[in-house]
């Protein structure tokens, strides 16, 4: 169902749990490979998540950094996608504690790239913020991220269970919110 | 997204369903569906929908030096050496002072349990079991749980209800008798104990037998026989012979057996809920491998309280009889006595061997003592000898 693109080319056919065992085993390649299957992503995850957009991109840069110092720590049992997105699940999070505030999306202004449309951007941004913080969260490693109900569950360690229903809840939230526009479209 | 109840699908499994979530054969039987009734397929349209619409949020692609920064950053740290304590120091910043809090904390709980001697696995384990509902009585301690028991507590449902052992349903009572008997038949009386007890079901535990010559023969013997037999058994040994002695004692035992038991349920809620620890959490290394150890103590305890459990409840079974069989002893005339040359060569035999002893305890006087005697003669010996000298010279003047 949805989701974002796969936008960043497949150079061959290794896994993202091969290639991270390569790179933990020293391969620069394999890094390099993993780099470029998911800079696009792990950049959108910070952005979407934070209002400063050269912080975005920072973040994004000390989060394959961290991979990088950390290569040690990962264990194979946990795909790698979730490692890497917990990484960056735990960044967003020390940020936002330093701030002091939960980041406010609703007075933001639209990235330039998204000019043509900067209505249908700032309602989903808005109807986004006003969903529950976990349902938010919940929601966005869905649509944006595409990982599984198992996979953000072990994220948010929280049941699989409890992420269906509340992604369904946000779901819901979301239509409601969606149906004036689409009266006025 | 109302739906009317005759729908065998929640909207929620549709949703689940366009994810890739929902279980093959559901998913199967949802497709299926989806094909004849159109509110369902709304359904799926509308959540298909909120997600299209949720890819406006686009994000600006990232500046052009992005990827540039990171590999040059990344080249960098390939060239560092790995340095877990920097990478933490920085997360570590990140949380700000709630971290240094933390921090004292922690330095000041392992101070206590180092320095106060708490131990650091089982209270983890203990408090994590503690918190389940379903075995409240997993780590009470034993005495309280014996007071809960009593004789009415019944297996409950469960698992504790499955490991339990039968309840004492009475007063439990371990017998013992002890008896001396004179034999009127010493042979036949000795050949009956072991078939006595044989035919009240019961069994020899110990058997020790004197036959010396000029002294009576005994029999000592530990009998063990279903204590509701020991009456009619006692009755029955009676018979054997003449009783100098006999005692009886009952021995209570329900408070021990009680306790026994609740402490060995205990000790199995306990072994369960670290196996479904073990097999459910995951940790680390260290910590998986102490809870094994924990285990494996629980089971040694386990197996040493079942173990006395069995036994004691044998004692209550099986009466124990200790019997002490003995033959009147008769002066028998001439029987065993030696003949007249051999008495002289014995007497021979012993005063030479007596004079021997004699001689060699004399040599081994003089020599442990002949020198200090001579020593001391010398010393007192000759002074004294001069001193009487002159005495008898002076006399002898004198006269």
């Amino acid at each position: 169902m949805m989701g974002v693109a796969c936008s960043y080319g497949l150079r061959n056919m290794t896994t993202d749990d091969q290639l991270a065992i390569e790179f933990q085993q020293g391969s620069r390649e394999a890094f390099r490979e993993l780099f470029e299957r998911y800079r696009e992503p792990v950049y959108g995850f910070f952005r979407r998540r934070l209002e400063n957009p050269a912080r975005a991109e920072e973040l994004a840069q000390e989060c394959f950094l961290a991979l990088l110092r950390n290569e040690a720590r990962y264990e194979p049992r946990a795909s790698f996608r979730s490692y890497l997105y917990g990484i960056a699940i735990h960044m967003v999070s020390a940020e936002r504690r330093k701030s002091g505030r939960e980041i406010e999306l609703n007075d933001k202004t639209p990235d330039p790239a998204t000019d043509e449309n900067v209505d249908a951007a700032l309602w989903v941004r808005r109807a986004l913020d006003q969903l529950e913080k976990d349902d938010r969260e919940i929601l966005m490693l869905r649509e944006y991220e595409q990982l599984s109900y198992a996979e953000i569950a072990g994220l948010l360690r929280m049941p699989v269970n409890t992420v269906r229903s509340r992604l369904f809840r946000a779901r819901i939230a979301l239509k409601e919110q969606l149906a004036p526009v689409q009266d006025k479209d | 997204m109302n739906r009317a109840t005759q729908h065998a699908f929640e909207p929620e499994e549709v949703m689940a369903y366009l994810d890739g979530e929902l279980e093959p054969r559901r998913a199967a039987a949802l497709a299926a569906h989806l094909e004849r009734c159109d509110e369902c397929r709304g359904i799926a349209a509308q959540f298909r929908q909120v997600s299209e619409r949720l890819l406006d949020f686009a994000v600006a692609t990232r500046s052009p030096n992005f990827d540039q920064a990171v590999l040059q950053a990344a080249a960098r740290v390939k060239d560092e050496p790995p340095d877990d304590a920097k990478a933490g120091g920085r997360w570590f910043a990140a949380f700000g002072p709630w971290a240094w809090v933390g921090a004292v904390a922690v330095i000041v709980v392992i101070g206590v349990i180092v320095f106060v001697g708490i131990p650091l696995v089982q209270p983890r384990f203990m408090t994590a079991v503690s918190h389940d509902a379903t075995t409240p009585m997993a780590y009470l301690p034993a005495n309280s749980l014996s007071a809960q028991a009593g004789f009415e507590q019944k297996a409950q449902g469960g698992v504790i209800g499955k490991l339990e052992a039968p309840q004492p349903s009475g007063p439990m009572i371990a017998q013992t008798a002890s008896l001396t008997i004179v034999a009127n038949n010493y042979d036949d009386a000795s050949a009956a104990l072991g078939r006595l007890t044989a035919s009240e079901g019961g069994y020899v535990q110990k058997l020790t037998s004197n036959a010396r010559t000029g002294e009576s023969r005994t029999v000592s013997a530990t009998l063990r026989v279903p204590a509701k037999q020991l009456d009619g058994f006692l009755a029955e040994l009676r018979k054997l012979g003449r009783v100098e002695q006999e005692s009886q004692a009952n021995d209570e035992v329900t408070d021990q057996y009680v306790d026994l038991q609740a402490r060995l349920k205990s000790a199995r809620a306990s072994e369960q809920r670290m196996l479904q620890l073990l097999q459910t959490r995951t940790g680390k290394l260290e910590d998986v491998l102490d809870a094994e150890r924990e285990l494996a103590r629980i089971r040694g305890e386990i197996e040493s309280m079942e173990g006395q459990r069995v036994l004691l409840a044998h004692r209550v079974d099986y009466a124990t009889v200790e019997v002490q069989l003995r033959e009147e002893y008769r002066e028998q005339l001439g029987a065993g006595r030696s003949s007249a040359i051999t008495q002289i060569r014995n007497a021979a035999v012993d005063g030479f061997g007596n004079l021997e002893d004699g001689v060699i305890g004399v040599l081994l006087f003089l020599l442990d003592y002949g020198l200090s005697i001579l020593f001391w003669s010398g010393i007192v010996g000759i002074p004294a000898w001069f001193a009487w000298r002159q005495f008898r010279l002076r006399r002898t003047s004198g006269k």
